[in-house]
């Protein structure tokens, strides 16, 4: 019997698409709620159609990224242009707690499945609507991609090499994340749900909560006047240093140093073996060290280069000091760290190859998620449909023959 | 005021610097009882760290402090003494959560390990945010959010030129993911202490979230499988083109014309030069594989355009290029003033703060922050002396002995 899980009896109709759509729907039910994803075959999730492939064979139900990030999600087929169809989803929404989606502001409303529409089917329906800057403003229709959002935050143009101007972050890094503020926000609305049996109609703006990450530099810009730009990997509110990676021995290798106690620094001085220039009067104090911070840096980088980053890690980690070895897409799967922590599994997927995909991202003491493969589009049709709907043998073969369910 | 969502729910909030903090702050958001217990005599570390007005250093007058506090109520105590840690321990039992960022060598210093909290409240949720969390070999080692960030390959992959250092994003990107997850997963540990019987330990490694959702995600899969993987380009998408910043006469801006109407798009907001007709330039596979020859030609128009100039007439087209705002240009920006979402807060040495508004918008139970952080044991009084049995004479006491 599986164990149970805090979310419990909590379904979830998801809407969502895109990376964000299906961390949100993951993530619920990583915690234990039943959710469905609703996509269908006449316009197939563009994410079922990214390479790399389980086997090297392509198709829908073999993209192995679409599987790591759906994972923990099932999946109904409605062709959502179908009135019909559109009678099912609100159905599936009448037997739900919480639907989610992340389309633009006045899509749903356009497919008849707005707020109105589905508070209709459920009084206390919890609907999230997701868009880049939310569903009011000025900027409400902004086009985005995950990769570019952060630009409307602040962020993008505080990344970068000092000195230098901003420099791309090559992937949507804001997508995932806001898969986990949106299941946030949610789980705020089912309490008071819980508490007062009142839904609601979320709005998350992916702007605003990426917008949460910028705040140091909004205080320095509010208290200061002063404007942010890249810093390359220097504390951020220029708190302390060294900070930074540093060059390791081997081909593109480094380590994570931070320095931000004066303890901390004494340490590392230390660990250099106290040449002369870790007493020079420019590195003695906090305020010294990030004046001359690309000086110090260089005698850093000078002193780690030739040193395995690994190793070096270890043995400034004995001496107490903040490092870490930098690591590349390979490593995850060989670091002590996620090897313990299982952060990693290979999974049997139904069509007979296996594929590694994470599990579950925080460690629960007492409910560990139970993980699967991402799903087979439209494998939950029957139950969804049949089971959980009552719609009997004969309607939903011809649903099924009309492209309705599809 | 409509009452928070989370109007009930207790919280103690031992956290230091961000992911802590913040983890609690957004209980706090929604309306959450959140008592920050800072250690008597120097506060949260956050306190010394910037920003601060005219950079002139004050415990009480951290914008860091301040931005992560709000919606908190304050005490301080010293846990490693017997009476300090009984005024914890009678906190906690009438917690809901324990949020802090301590490693597990510095919990058990202090006795506060999950099982020997569980024992005096079996209905505690604990969460714990630390880089590499409460296993593994890594759990005890002293980290901050960078030695965590680099520890997930994202600038490896992601940021930052070839040959070059990998890059952060500049924030402190892993503490702020990491809180996110870990009020996720602890907000629904509360709520589902019914349905399992009771409290749980949450466990965030915030390199492991981005480790897994993010670098994990996209990347992990195809190398088990067949041993290919690639690093940071410097330059954007590689796949497809245009997917990257660009110059422009204020500052830069964030292009993307991949689909085929997107390109369309950009050919009007361009005034349909001719060179984007031609064959090398047809799709963005195309496209990618001469970038060096398209990249100067976009580039010659951009510079003699602003970012908003670029953003509306590409946006309008249907090319979903945008600004790259600076920090500034978004505090002032009128979709947020719209929005109202920056908050004004009063506080008694900062003055008028201006900070963000909440992260996520529930319009039947509003949120976000409306009362200041707390000064240095500012609700010592009030929050002990509601504890059971300790009345203001007791509170007194704790004071003289420096417990508090």
């Amino acid at each position: 019997m599986a164990r149970a899980l805090p979310l419990a009896g909590v379904r979830v109709c998801n809407f969502g698409s895109g990376w964000l759509g299906p961390v949100f729907g993951q993530t619920l039910a990583f915690l234990g709620a039943e959710v469905y994803k609703v996509e269908s075959s006449a316009r197939v999730d563009i994410n079922r159609r990214l390479p790399p492939f389980g086997g090297g064979v392509p198709g829908p139900d073999r993209s192995l990224s679409n599987h790591a990030c759906w994972a923990g999600n099932g999946s109904v087929t409605l062709n959502l242009k179908h009135p019909a169809a559109r009678d099912l989803a609100l159905r599936l929404v009448a037997v739900s707690d919480i639907a989610g989606e992340n389309f633009g502001p006045g899509v749903m409303d356009s497919l008849d499945l707005g707020y109105d529409a589905l508070r209709g089917a459920r009084r206390d329906i919890i609907m999230i609507s997701m868009p880049a800057a939310g569903l009011t403003g000025p900027l409400k229709g902004v086009r985005t991609y995950g990769m570019s959002l952060s630009s409307i935050t602040g962020l993008d143009s505080m990344t970068g090499y000092a000195g230098g101007g901003p420099v791309p972050f090559e992937n949507a890094f804001a997508d995932p994340l806001g898969g986990v503020i949106g299941a946030f926000g949610t789980l705020v609305a089912l309490h008071h749900r819980n508490r007062t049996g009142e839904g609601q109609h979320i709005d998350y703006s992916q702007q605003e909560g990426v917008m949460q990450m910028v705040g140091p530099a909004f205080m320095d810009y509010f208290m200061n006047g002063r404007v942010a730009a890249p810093m390359g990997n220097r504390h951020p509110v220029s708190a302390g240093a060294p900070h930074g990676v540093f060059r390791c021995a081997g081909d593109d290798r480094w380590i994570s140093i931070a320095v931000l106690t004066d303890d901390e620094w004494r340490a590392l001085a230390e660990a250099i073996g106290a040449p002369a220039w870790t007493r020079a009067a420019e590195f003695a104090t906090a305020p010294d060290r990030l004046a001359n911070i690309d000086a110090l840096h260089e005698r850093i980088a000078a002193w780690t280069s030739g040193q395995d980053a690994a190793a070096l890690a270890g043995q400034l980690q004995e001496r107490g000091i903040a490092a870490a070895p930098v690591l590349n897409i390979p490593d995850l799967l060989s670091d002590p760290h996620y090897r313990e922590r299982g952060t990693f599994i290979s999974v049997h997927h139904p069509l007979g190859f296996d594929e590694t995909i994470y599990g579950g991202y925080v460690k629960m003491s007492r409910t560990e998620p139970n993980i699967r493969t991402g799903p087979l589009i439209g494998q939950d049709n029957d139950h969804v449909f049949r089971d959980l709907l009552g719609i009997d043998g004969a309607e939903y073969e011809r649903l099924v023959a009309e492209q309705v369910i599809f | 005021m409509a009452a928070g969502a989370l109007d009930g729910i207790r919280v103690i909030d031992m956290g230091e610097l961000i992911a802590a903090p913040f983890c609690a702050r957004l209980f706090a958001d929604y309306g959450a009882d959140v008592v920050k217990v800072e250690p008597r005599g120097r506060g949260d570390r956050s306190r010394t760290w910037g920003p601060f007005p005219g950079d002139a250093r004050d415990a009480e007058r951290s914008g860091l402090f301040f931005y992560l506090n709000t919606n908190k109520r304050g005490v301080t105590l010293d846990a490693t003494t017997p009476d300090g840690r009984d005024l914890l321990l009678a906190l906690l039992r009438d917690a809901d959560a324990f949020i802090h960022g301590m490693r597990p060598r510095e919990l058990r210093a202090l006795g506060l390990d999950f099982d020997a909290l569980a024992a005096i409240n079996p209905r505690l949720v604990m969460i714990s945010i630390t880089p590499f969390g409460q296993t593994g070999p890594y759990s005890d080692w002293n980290a901050y959010d960078i030695n965590a960030f680099h520890l997930t390959a994202s600038g490896m992959r992601y940021l930052g030129r070839p040959g070059e250092a990998p890059l952060e994003p500049g924030t402190f990107i892993a503490d702020f993911y990491g809180a996110y997850a870990g009020a996720a997963w602890g907000l629904a540990a509360i709520i589902g202490r019914d349905a399992i019987g009771g409290g749980q330990h949450v466990d965030v490694s915030t390199a492991e979230v981005i480790a897994a959702l993010f670098t994990g995600a996209q990347n992990i899969g195809g190398y088990a499988q067949d041993g290919v993987y690639e690093t940071r380009s410097g330059v954007g998408m590689r796949l497809g083109a245009p997917a990257t910043i660009f110059p422009c006469k204020d500052g830069y801006v964030w292009m993307l014309a991949l689909e085929p109407g997107q390109w369309k798009g950009l050919a009007r907001a361009m005034g349909d030069p001719d060179w984007m007709q031609l064959e090398q330039f047809l799709d963005m596979y195309n496209r990618a594989q001469n970038v060096d020859a398209m990249n100067p030609l976009i580039a010659e128009w951009t510079v003699q355009h602003t970012k908003q100039e670029i953003m509306d007439l590409c946006q309008s087209n249907g090319c979903p290029t945008t600004a790259i705002y600076t920090v500034d240009e978004v505090a002032n920006h009128p979709h947020l003033a719209e929005r109202g979402f920056m908050r004004d807060i009063a506080h008694a040495s900062l003055g008028d703060v201006r900070t963000t508004g909440a992260p996520v918008r529930l319009p039947g139970s509003p949120g976000g922050p409306a009362r200041p952080a707390p000064l240095l044991g500012e609700h010592n009084a009030e929050v002990f002396g509601a504890l059971p049995g300790r009345d203001g004479d007791a509170v007194r006491r704790l004071q003289q002995a420096e417990v508090i």
